[in-house]
C-alpha cells in the first residue's frame, strides 16, 4: 500500500480521475425550446432542468444556464459530435463543440465535499447538493461547473486554467489522502452512472 | 501539582503530564492543558510585561481573548512572533516565550523613565508638540517614539518559513455563536429541530460560564452528549467569530489542536466563512474593570478571571488576595477561593450590603462594605490596597498578594453591533444590550443581560424554540435521538443584590480606563475638554478602544468618564462601535492558499510545454503567460532575429490568447451591427471584417476581426486583454438592451488554439497543410474565412495580417494544437520557419501601424485613432451619441501618428514625452509603444500627439526626465510600412 493509499484509507480520503470528454453545448433559440428537448430526448439525451445533471445512454447531461446544456460523452471523433448535434438541431438551436474548452475532473470519496469546501462557496451538504444537481461558481478563483453524480462531483473548468484548478485541488486533497485514479471515462461517460 | 500557586486538580489540566517552558531565558514547568498564563500563575509569576506608552510593569488581567495586558513574543522555529495573548496560547513543551517591551530587562526596563515625565505625555501630546522643524518629524521624533512605545516588533517574514493556511466555507440553517448556558441550551433545542446548526466557541471546550459551577457539571456533560449524538449539530471549538458581515455571512478563525495541524502540514489556524440562514449571538458577558490608581499593578486581575484559573487549571492568583467588588456575581470567586483553602485578605464592597456580603461575613471574611479602593501599594506586584469611603476618608488597609475586582459585568454586543444593532441602557445591570431586527439575528443569556447560568439557559431555549418556527422545524418527539434528549434539571440561580455601578475612584494617581492603550481616566476628561466630546472622537483622540482587546474590559470605563465629563448621561454617550475584526488575526489566516505562486491562476497556452521547451521567456499578460521571446536574455537581437524571419520568409505565433465568442442566431448580424461602430449585416458568408467597439461612452473599448462563418454564425475575435470585458459586454447588452434580439453567444477562447503564419512564404507553407482549398489571391483572398482541414484536423483558416505581411491564421481544437503546430513547422522547415514571440509580434504592429491595449488605453476615441471613418454613418449602435460630442473629435485631441528620431542611432522610449523645446513646458504628447525597426533605419514609435495628424511632418522633441534622455523626433504616418497594403494582399 503507498503513502498516498494509506492517508486516504487513514482519513477518508479523495479519489481524483481527470477524463477525456467530447462535449457539446446545445442552446435553444427563442422558438425552438420543446423542439429542441424533443430532439434531444430521440437522441436518447433527455435534457435536465437548469441546476441539474442526467444520465444519459451515452454519457450525462447538465444545466446550468436557461435553455443551455453541456452533453459530456466518451471522446471520438473531434468535432464530429458537435456537428452531428447542429445538422440535427439546426432550426431549433444550436450546437457548439467545447471538447477541448472544458477539462473534466472526477472526484469521489469520502472526504469530498470537505476538500470542495476549501474553495467552494456553494452548500455541498449531501442534503442540499444532492446526486442530479448542478451549478456553476467560482473556485480557486477560477469558474467551475459542479455536477453531483450518485457516486462523486464532475468539476469542469476552463482548460487553460485546468492546471491550475487541479494544482489548487490536489493541494486541498492533501491532507485527506490524495488517490490519483487511472482513466476512468469509458465507466463514467459511457456505463450510465447517475441512475 | 506544577508550580507553587497550584492547588487544586483543574477542569482542563492534567496533572500527570508536565510541560517544560521557557518565559524570558528561565526553565518552568507547567501542565498539559495550561495556557501560557495559567503555567506562569502557577509558578508564582504576575509580572509578565512593560506597558504600551509607560512602561509600566504589567500582570495579567484577565483569563481569554480579552485580555489587555499580558502580551509575549513566542520564539518558534520559524522566528520571533509578537503580541501572543498568555491568556489563550495554550503551552506545549519547549515553548520559549519573552515580555515585550523593555530594555534591558523586564525588572529594570530604562523606558519606565516615561511613567515619571507622564504629566508631559498626555493623550495627544505628539500632535501639539515635536511641531519644529518640519523635517525633524519623520527622521528624528516619529522614529524615537516608535522606538519607546508599541508592544511586539514584527520581524521579516521569511517566505520559506510561512506558516500554512487555508480557508473552509461551512453553511448552516443556525450559527450560534458562544456556547455557554444559553448557547449549549439552543444548540439542544434546534438540534432536536433537525436543523444544521453550527456552534462556535471561541475557547477549546464548550460550556463557558458552566464551566466555573461544579453544579451544573451534569446538565453539561448531558447536553454535550446530546449533541455529539445529534448528526447535524457541528460544535465548533477554538472557533472565534470574528466578523459579521450581514446576508448571514460571518468568519470566523478556527485554531487547530496539535492533531489536526499535524495532519494539515503544520496548518496553525483555519478561516471559516459561515454562511447561516439565521444567527443566534449567545456571546454572553463580559466582566469590567473598574478605574482607580494602581489598577494597573501586577496582580491586579478579574475576579472572574481569578476565578477561571482556579477551576480550569486549579491555580490560585494570590496567596493572600483582596477582593474590590460591586456585585453579589463576583463573590463566587472569593467563596471558592477561601474553599479551595486560600486566605482571603478582605473584600471592599461597594454597596452598603448585599446578601453576597452578608453569606461571606458567615463564612468569617472580612467584607469593608460601602467603600472603594484608593490606592494600591507595590509597583512589580501588589503588596496591599488603601480602602476609604465614598468622601475619602480612610476606613482599612489590607495587606495582600493579588487584588480581584469586579465592576459588573457587560453583554459582548461586538457583533450583533455589527450588523446594526442598536445598543440600549439598561439601568439595573448598568450596561448596553443589543437591540437586534430580528431579521437580522437573535440575542439570547447574558448577551442581553439575561444573567443567572439558569435563566440563560431558558433565554437560550425560548430563543431557538422562536428561530425554529420561523424555519418552520420542529422536534422530533419520536426519533430515536430525541428520547436520547432528556435532561437534567437547571440547577437554580442563586438570589442576588442589585449591582452598584462604579466606574472610577478619583484619587491622586493613574488610573487607567484602557490598560493596552495606557489611557487613563485623566487622558479621556482631556479629550473632552479639547472638545473630543463624541465617543468616536474621544477614541481617535485618546486611542481608548483600540487595538488587540478592542476595550472590552474598559471600555464602558472610558465612556463613564467622558459622561461625566461633559456632565451627561452615560446612556447618552454610548459606546465606540465595533467592527470586524473583533480580535486580531493574522494576516496569513485572511489570505488562505492564495499566496506565492497560487496568488492568482495562471493561464497556460494549449502549447505552453512547447514554447517552454523551445526555451521561450514567458511574460505575464493579464492571467496568461505567453511566450515572449525564443531566448533566455531579453535582449533586442533575438527579437529582432524572429521579426525579420517574418518580414522576409515566414514566421509562425502562437495568437490562441485572442478573444473568440461565437455569435449564433437569426439575429447575429443585426446584434453585430449594434454591437460594432462598423457594420456587419453586409458582410459576406466566408469573409473577414476588421470591427471597432466603442463603449456607451463613445470612447473606443476593443477592436479585433469578426468572420462570417455561415449566414446566422459569427465568430469575434478581440484583444487579449479585453477578452472577459467583452464578452460581458456583449452578455450584457443582449440580456438588456437588445433583448428582443434572438442571438446566443458561446465564450469559445479555450476551445481554439490560435496560430499565425506570417511572411512572404506563408502560402507556400499552408498549402501544403490546407487540404483542399485554393489559397491563390483569387480564390482565398485578403480577408477571406473558410473551414478547413489543416494537417488532418478540422478548423478553420482566415486571411488577415496584424503583422502587414502575407499572412494566415489557422484555428483548430485546443488538444490538436501541438500535432498541428508541429506540421506548420515541418512544413515551413524548407522555407526557414521561425516561431516569434510577443516581443516580435509587437514590433512587427508598431511598423505597421496597428494599435493594441497601449493604445487602445480607454482614453482614446475613434477619431484619436484615426478610425472616424469606419464609424457607420446610418443606424444606432453603441457609443454612437456620445462619441459625436465635438470634445471627441476635437482636432487638438491627442491623435495617433507615428515618431521617427532623427539621429537614427538614437533609441525611443516607451512613455517619452513630446515637447517643442528643452524649456520646462506642458507636455504634447507621449510615446505609446517603441521597437527598433526590422525594415526602417533606427527606431521607430507610435505617440499620442495634440493635433498630431497635421504635424505630420515637423520635428519635436521626445524627453524621457527619468532616463535623462532626450531626442529630436520627426512626426510621420503611423503606417510607417506599406502604407498601401500591399504585402497584405500579395
Amino acid at each position: 500500500m503507498s503513502a498516498a493509499e494509506r492517508a486516504f484509507a487513514d482519513s477518508g480520503g479523495i479519489r481524483l480521475t481527470v477524463l477525456g470528454a467530447d462535449i457539446v453545448q446545445i442552446a435553444h433559440l427563442r422558438s425552438g425550446a420543446q423542439e429542441l428537448a424533443g430532439i434531444a430526448t430521440a437522441r436518447g439525451w433527455p435534457l435536465p432542468r437548469c441546476g441539474g445533471v442526467t444520465p444519459a445512454a451515452r454519457g450525462v447531461a447538465l444545466s446550468v444556464r436557461p435553455g443551455r446544456w453541456l452533453l459530456l460523452s466518451a471522446p471520438g471523433s473531434p468535432g464530429e459530435a458537435a456537428a452531428g448535434w447542429q445538422a440535427a438541431c439546426a432550426r431549433s438551436g444550436v450546437a457548439v463543440d467545447l471538447s477541448s474548452a472544458l477539462a473534466v475532473v472526477h472526484v469521489a470519496g469520502p472526504a469530498v465535499r470537505e476538500v470542495l469546501a476549501r474553495g467552494c462557496r456553494l452548500d455541498l451538504a449531501p442534503e442540499v447538493f444532492r446526486p442530479g444537481a448542478a451549478a456553476a461558481t467560482i473556485m480557486a478563483q477560477v469558474g467551475v461547473i459542479l455536477a453531483a453524480l450518485p457516486e462523486g462531483v464532475l468539476l469542469l473548468t476552463p482548460s487553460t486554467t485546468a492546471r491550475h484548478f487541479r494544482e489548487w485541488l490536489s493541494l486541498s486533497a492533501l491532507p485527506f489522502g490524495l488517490v490519483p485514479q487511472a482513466d476512468a471515462t469509458v465507466a463514467l461517460l459511457s456505463g450510465d452512472p447517475v441512475k | 501539582m506544577r508550580g507553587p500557586a497550584r492547588i487544586a486538580p483543574g477542569a482542563l489540566t492534567d496533572t500527570s503530564r508536565p510541560v517544560g517552558f521557557r518565559f524570558d531565558g528561565r526553565p518552568l514547568e507547567g501542565l498539559a492543558g495550561d495556557t501560557l498564563a495559567s503555567a506562569l500563575l502557577a509558578n508564582g509569576r504576575q509580572l509578565i510585561g512593560r506597558s504600551f506608552k509607560y512602561h509600566r510593569p504589567r500582570g495579567i488581567v484577565t483569563a481569554g481573548p480579552e485580555e489587555p495586558c499580558a502580551l509575549v513574543d513566542v520564539i518558534g522555529p520559524r522566528g520571533r512572533e509578537p503580541n501572543r495573548l498568555a491568556t489563550t496560547l495554550m503551552l506545549h513543551d519547549g515553548l520559549i516565550a519573552e515580555s515585550q517591551n523593555r530594555w534591558p530587562s523586564l525588572r529594570f526596563d530604562v523606558g519606565a523613565l516615561s511613567d515619571r515625565l507622564g504629566r508631559f505625555l498626555p493623550a495627544g501630546f505628539y500632535y501639539k508638540t515635536f511641531m519644529a522643524p518640519g523635517w525633524a518629524w519623520e527622521r528624528l521624533y516619529e522614529p524615537l517614539i516608535r522606538r519607546a512605545a508599541g508592544l511586539g516588533r514584527l520581524t521579516p517574514i521569511v517566505p520559506a518559513h510561512a506558516d500554512p493556511a487555508e480557508t473552509v466555507h461551512d453553511h448552516a440553517d443556525v450559527l450560534i455563536i458562544g456556547s455557554g448556558a444559553a448557547g449549549l441550551a439552543a444548540a439542544h433545542r434546534l438540534g432536536e429541530c433537525g436543523l444544521r446548526v453550527i456552534l462556535a466557541e471561541q475557547d477549546v471546550v464548550l460550556g463557558g460560564g458552566v464551566l466555573l459551577d461544579a453544579r451544573w457539571s451534569p446538565w453539561r456533560t448531558a447536553v454535550c452528549a446530546g449533541l455529539a449524538a445529534q448528526p447535524t449539530v457541528r460544535t465548533l471549538p477554538r472557533a472565534t467569530v470574528l466578523g459579521a458581515y450581514g446576508q448571514g455571512v460571518f468568519g470566523a478563525l478556527e485554531e487547530l489542536g496539535p492533531l489536526e495541524a499535524a495532519r494539515h502540514g503544520g496548518l496553525r489556524e483555519r478561516l471559516r466563512i459561515i454562511r447561516a440562514r439565521r444567527v443566534l449571538f449567545a456571546t454572553g458577558a463580559l466582566e469590567r474593570h473598574i478605574a482607580f490608581p494602581g489598577n494597573d499593578v501586577p496582580g491586579v486581575m478579574l475576579a472572574g478571571a481569578a476565578l477561571r484559573y482556579l477551576r480550569r487549571y486549579g491555580v490560585a492568583a494570590g496567596r493572600r488576595p483582596a477582593f474590590f467588588l460591586n456585585t453579589d456575581e463576583a463573590y463566587d470567586a472569593v467563596f471558592a477561593l477561601v474553599a479551595a483553602g486560600v486566605d482571603c485578605a478582605g473584600v471592599i464592597d461597594v454597596r452598603g450590603s448585599s446578601l453576597a456580603a452578608q453569606r461571606a461575613r458567615e463564612l468569617g471574611i472580612e467584607v469593608v462594605a460601602g467603600a472603594v479602593i484608593a490606592r494600591v501599594r507595590g509597583r512589580t506586584g501588589v503588596r496591599g490596597v488603601h480602602a476609604v469611603d465614598v468622601d475619602g476618608h480612610r476606613l482599612r488597609r489590607l495587606t495582600a498578594d493579588c487584588l480581584l475586582i469586579s465592576g459588573g459585568y457587560s453583554p459582548a454586543t461586538a457583533l450583533p453591533a455589527q450588523l446594526g444593532a442598536r445598543l440600549t441602557w439598561q439601568e439595573a445591570i448598568a450596561a448596553f444590550v443589543p437591540d437586534l431586527a430580528p431579521s437580522s439575528g437573535q440575542v439570547a443569556g447574558a448577551a442581553r443581560g439575561v444573567f443567572g447560568l439558569a435563566a440563560a439557559a431558558r433565554d437560550g431555549d425560548a430563543v431557538a424554540r422562536a428561530i425554529a418556527a420561523q424555519l418552520d422545524a420542529a422536534p422530533d418527539s419520536g426519533s430515536p435521538v430525541s428520547s436520547q434528549l432528556a435532561l437534567p434539571e437547571l440547577p437554580a440561580d442563586p438570589q442576588a443584590t442589585p449591582l452598584r455601578a462604579l466606574w472610577q475612584v478619583r484619587a491622586a494617581g493613574k488610573a487607567f480606563v484602557d490598560l493596552q492603550n495606557d489611557v487613563t481616566a485623566d487622558d479621556v476628561r482631556l479629550s473632552a475638554r479639547e472638545g473630543y466630546e463624541h465617543v468616536e472622537h474621544m477614541k481617535r483622540f485618546t486611542t481608548h478602544g483600540m487595538a488587540g482587546d478592542q476595550g472590552r474590559i474598559g471600555g464602558l470605563l472610558g465612556s463613564a468618564v467622558l459622561a461625566e465629563a461633559r456632565g451627561v448621561e452615560l446612556a447618552a454617550v454610548g459606546v465606540a462601535r465595533p467592527r470586524p475584526f473583533t480580535q486580531p488575526l493574522p494576516f496569513a489566516a485572511l489570505a488562505g492558499g492564495e499566496v506565492r505562486e497560487h496568488y492568482k491562476p495562471r493561464r497556460r497556452l494549449p502549447l505552453h510545454e512547447w514554447h517552454a521547451q523551445a526555451g521561450a521567456t514567458f511574460v505575464p499578460t493579464g492571467l496568461w503567460l505567453r511566450p515572449l521571446v525564443y531566448a533566455a536574455n531579453s535582449g533586442w537581437e533575438a527579437v529582432l532575429r524572429e521579426a525579420r524571419a517574418v518580414r522576409s520568409h515566414v514566421g509562425i505565433t502562437d495568437v490562441s490568447t485572442l478573444g473568440k465568442i461565437d455569435v449564433q442566431g437569426p439575429d447575429a448580424a443585426r446584434f453585430l451591427d449594434f454591437i460594432y461602430a462598423n457594420t456587419f449585416s453586409t458582410l459576406a458568408v466566408g469573409r473577414t471584417r476588421y470591427g471597432i467597439m466603442l463603449r456607451e461612452d463613445g470612447m473606443m473599448f476593443d477592436d479585433g476581426t469578426t468572420a462570417r462563418l455561415a449566414a446566422d454564425h459569427f465568430l469575434v475575435t478581440t484583444t487579449t486583454v479585453n477578452a472577459v470585458a467583452v464578452l460581458e459586454h456583449l452578455e450584457f447588452h443582449l440580456q438588456s438592451t437588445c433583448a428582443p434580439l434572438d442571438v446566443l453567444l458561446t465564450d469559445v477562447a479555450d476551445q481554439w488554439a490560435q496560430f499565425a503564419v506570417a511572411g512572404p512564404r506563408a502560402r507556400e507553407v499552408l498549402a501544403k497543410l490546407a487540404a483542399g482549398i485554393d489559397l491563390s489571391n483569387q480564390a482565398f483572398p485578403f480577408m477571406a474565412a473558410a473551414a478547413a482541414t489543416i494537417a488532418g484536423v478540422a478548423g478553420r483558416l482566415f486571411r488577415i495580417s496584424f503583422s502587414g505581411e502575407l499572412a494566415f491564421e489557422l484555428a483548430v481544437p485546443a488538444s490538436a494544437a501541438r500535432s498541428v503546430w508541429s506540421a506548420v513547422l515541418e512544413a515551413g522547415a524548407p522555407f526557414g520557419i521561425q516561431p516569434y514571440g510577443l516581443d516580435a509580434l509587437n514590433t512587427l504592429r508598431i511598423e505597421k501601424g496597428h494599435v493594441t491595449g497601449a493604445e487602445l488605453n480607454g482614453n482614446t476615441s475613434a477619431d484619436d485613432l484615426g478610425m472616424q471613418r469606419l464609424l457607420k454613418c446610418e443606424g444606432d449602435f453603441i457609443g454612437r451619441t456620445l462619441a459625436q460630442r465635438p470634445g471627441l473629435t476635437h482636432e487638438g485631441r491627442l491623435q495617433l501618428i507615428g515618431v521617427r528620431p532623427i539621429d537614427r542611432g538614437q533609441r525611443l522610449r516607451n512613455g517619452m514625452q513630446l515637447v517643442s523645446s528643452g524649456a520646462p513646458q506642458a507636455s504634447l504628447g507621449y510615446v505609446t509603444s517603441s521597437t527598433p525597426s526590422v525594415e526602417l533605419e533606427g527606431w521607430v514609435g507610435l505617440a499620442l500627439l495634440a493635433g498630431g495628424r497635421r504635424r505630420i511632418g515637423e520635428r519635436l522633441l521626445a524627453t524621457s526626465p527619468l532616463h535623462e534622455a532626450t531626442t529630436e523626433i520627426e512626426i510621420v504616418s503611423p503606417h510607417m510600412l506599406d502604407p498601401e497594403n500591399r504585402r497584405v494582399r500579395s
